[in-house]
């Protein structure tokens, strides 16, 4: 199930990506295009066979997820300020791109780096899992590594997600309100990611499931927008050559 | 509501017994795939029975009130009132009123130019079915309609700015207010002037029999509206632009 859902995201991401080419060549919003092609990076290395193969290479003390954790930073911030510049929202803006939000992704990149060094990382795992039981302490520190990479796309999250609901809720095009609403649930599953420490041991894949759903919705959201735009200039260059 | 599949095929018997579907739907220019979609589900929809009520010369109110949840529309409508005939006028079309009324009065020789004003604009209009609902509104009407029919005051209003009515909500609507019971189905450009027993010309009296008082007032609400309405269409367009710029 997960592996399904792990994979089809993988899929959709890169296909994303493969056709965004055409416009990215062409100068529109080249961005949409890095963030395509990042997402399929990070989606790539949070998948078990690729992450041990890129990791074996690189060492095999785990560095790929420390890459991981900064591909996940780049991207939320590339589609935070976009989402934000987009839909109009400069508080938003503000909140990620002024000292405020970069002094944030900044103390977090450090703890990251910091808590990643302090750990014993040695013998590639996906995803960390069982570095924990190690000792106490390395229990500790992977806790909070993983904490602190969730806590920054929550941040944008939490302060996107106003501006998305808004126009989720708005008069603006379908396609447009589509793409909102799928942005709104993937904030959405940011957001509920920080509270994964609270889950109760034993439902461990939930969390897994509410990863993936929410990096699908948000490419499913960016992707809805996109179409929305071709299809309806399309459109209009229709009816004015029909003129 | 749509109306059930049987009794449509009952009616449709009774007006065309020798008529396979194929021929209806060339006569009356419904689709062929939208009409069998349609008889699957068993539910037809009122505008496929006045197209075809049209194309057989069957007034399209008669047809629909040989129904039973349209029953009550069986014989002469009560006319419309004045305020009903007014709100079905379009907003340019008061305006041009506006202008040309100060025009015919000072010209002193042109006493008739009124008799040369351009006709009126067909119903329905761009906010008719709002302005008609306003119209016939006492204050409580909406109120009444969402108890009798039970939708929800939102979806109701949502409805009303979208300029649509389902006609079974029309038909409500008028009932509720009291006033002709084609109104509604009027305003929703389901049928025309004639079809829903308007006289001819009665938009045209009604507008003309209003004081420059009245005019220049409900033109003035009208034109604001408009402006409104303008003005977040605008807002609602710069937005989804600067949302393409960014991530289209």
């Amino acid at each position: 199930m997960i592996e399904i859902l792990q994979w089809s995201t993988l899929a959709v991401c890169c296909a994303a990506a493969v056709a965004r080419i055409p416009s990215a060549i062409r100068g529109e919003n080249r961005s949409l295009f890095y963030i395509f092609v990042l997402a399929t990076l990070a989606i790539l290395l949070s998948i078990d066979g690729p992450y041990l193969a890129i990791d074996r290479v690189l060492g095999g003390s785990n560095i790929t997820n420390l890459i991981l954790r900064f591909v996940i930073y780049g991207v939320i911030l590339l589609i935070g300020y976009r989402i934000a510049k987009g839909f109009g929202a400069p508080t938003s803006v503000r909140l990620i791109l002024g000292p405020v939000g970069l002094g944030i992704l900044a103390v977090i990149a450090g703890a990251t780096v910091a808590l990643f060094v302090l750990a014993d990382t040695a013998g590639s795992v996906t995803g960390l899992t069982t570095l924990p039981s190690r000792s106490p302490e390395n229990a500790q520190l992977i806790r909070l590594y993983a904490g602190a990479g969730r806590l920054y796309p929550a941040y944008v999250a939490a302060c996107l997600f106003p501006a998305t609901y808004a126009a989720m809720t708005s008069r603006l095009p379908k396609g447009i309100r589509l793409g909102a609403g799928l942005l709104t649930l993937g904030f959405a599953a940011l957001v509920l990611g920080t509270f994964y420490p609270l889950l109760p041991t034993g439902l461990g894949h939930l969390e897994a499931v509410v990863n993936y759903i929410g990096a699908l919705a948000f490419i499913l959201g960016l992707t809805a927008i996109w179409i929305c735009r071709v299809s309806m200039q399309a459109a209009a260059q229709k009816s004015s050559t029909a003129k | 509501m749509p109306l059930p599949a049987k009794a449509f095929q009952r009616w449709l018997h009774g007006i065309a017994p020798q008529a396979s579907t194929a021929d209806i739907c060339r006569i009356s220019g419904v689709k062929r795939t939208t009409l069998a979609q349609q008889l699957v589900r068993g539910k037809v929809s009122e505008s496929t029975v006045v197209s075809i009520s049209r194309a057989f010369n069957i007034n399209p109110v008669a047809a629909l009130a040989t129904f039973e949840i349209y029953s009550e529309l069986a014989g002469s409508p009560a006319l419309p009132t004045a305020a009903e005939l007014v709100s079905q006028i379009a907003t340019m079309d008061l305006l041009k009123a506006v202008i040309a009324r100060p025009a015919g009065t000072a010209g002193g020789s042109e006493t008739d130019q009124q008799q040369h004003a351009p006709p009126l604009a067909p119903v329905p209009h761009a906010t008719s079915v709002k302005n008609w609902v306003d119209a016939i509104d006492d204050g409580e009407l909406r109120h009444r309609v969402s108890t009798a029919t039970g939708i929800a005051p939102q979806n109701y209003s949502a409805q009303l700015s979208a300029n649509r009515l389902t006609p079974e909500l029309a038909l409500a609507t008028a009932r509720a207010a009291g006033v002709g019971l084609t109104g509604g189905l009027l305003a929703t450009g389901m049928i025309t002037e004639s079809e829903a027993g308007w006289p001819p010309g009665a938009r045209q009296a009604a507008l003309d029999a209003l004081s420059d008082g009245e005019l220049a007032a409900l033109a003035g609400d009208r034109l604001q509206a408009l402006g409104r309405n303008l003005k977040r269409q605008e807002q609602d367009h710069e937005q989804t632009k600067k949302i393409w710029e960014n991530l289209g």
